[in-house]
């Protein structure tokens, strides 16, 4: 590997790493700043995704011309990583909204309301 | 300096590169604290349920950092399987949260 593409990958892994934290220091800082649940999973299930994406694709991109193979299982990671973080925010929004989690108190509007049938913590413990 | 402390001795990371990483990993250690942070003060459990989740993806970007400090492969597996434990965790949860029970 000649001198100029050693000093391009070098460039790549750290600007794809510097990236990936930014994104995951925003989404700690949405994690504390948020003001209901629903709006911290709006943080972790976005930005986060991003960030760890990203922060995977650098030592993805690092052993890219040593060993191929861990390069593979690089890859394989950020395609898990992006199918299975939105999914788990999904489901976890949608568990929160049927137990009736309060929302912020400025929420505009409440589209679910009339689609989803809510269940409150009294009916929920008698099954 | 900090970079000939953490990296591999017999350096194929260049030591520009490996200040970078550090700063990027305090980075993260930081990320964390506010996620732990989260966890002990959230007010219900979905609260605490998602910032394990995000605790999880700041420990995976951690070892992705190590694997390029140390030149090292071997803890590279840790990263997709933490990802999977990580998403069936976060269902489990989820489940859990919405119908009182794991199984039918």
């Amino acid at each position: 590997m000649s001198d100029v593409a050693h000093v391009a990958q070098e460039l790549l892994v750290a600007a794809s790493m510097l990236i990936g934290t930014f994104f995951m220091i925003v989404t700690g800082v949405g994690l504390i700043r948020f003001p209901d649940v629903f709006c911290r999973m709006h943080a972790a299930g976005k930005a986060g995704t991003i960030g760890i994406s990203l922060l995977i694709l650098a030592p993805t991109l690092f052993f890219l011309d040593r060993e191929p193979f861990v390069s593979v299982r690089g890859v394989l990671a950020i395609v898990f990583q992006a199918l299975t973080t939105p999914g788990a925010t999904y489901l976890l929004a949608h568990a929160c909204y049927v137990r009736r989690y309060p929302l912020h108190d400025r929420t505009q509007l409440d589209e679910l309301k009339e689609w989803l049938p809510t269940v409150s913590d009294e009916e929920f413990g008698r099954e | 300096m900090v970079a000939r402390g953490l990296a591999a001795q017999s350096a194929l990371v260049s030591v520009w590169l490996a200040f970078v990483t550090e700063v990027c990993l305090l980075a993260l250690f930081g990320t964390a604290a506010l996620c732990l942070y989260r966890i002990v003060i959230g007010p219900r459990a979905a609260d605490r349920a998602i910032a394990f989740d995000t605790l999880s993806s700041v420990i995976v970007g951690m070892v992705c950092l190590l694997t390029i400090l140390w030149e090292s492969t071997l803890y590279f597996d840790a990263v997709w399987i933490l990802t999977l434990v990580g998403f069936l965790g976060s269902a489990a949860i989820a489940r859990y949260l919405a119908r009182g029970r794991l199984f039918r």
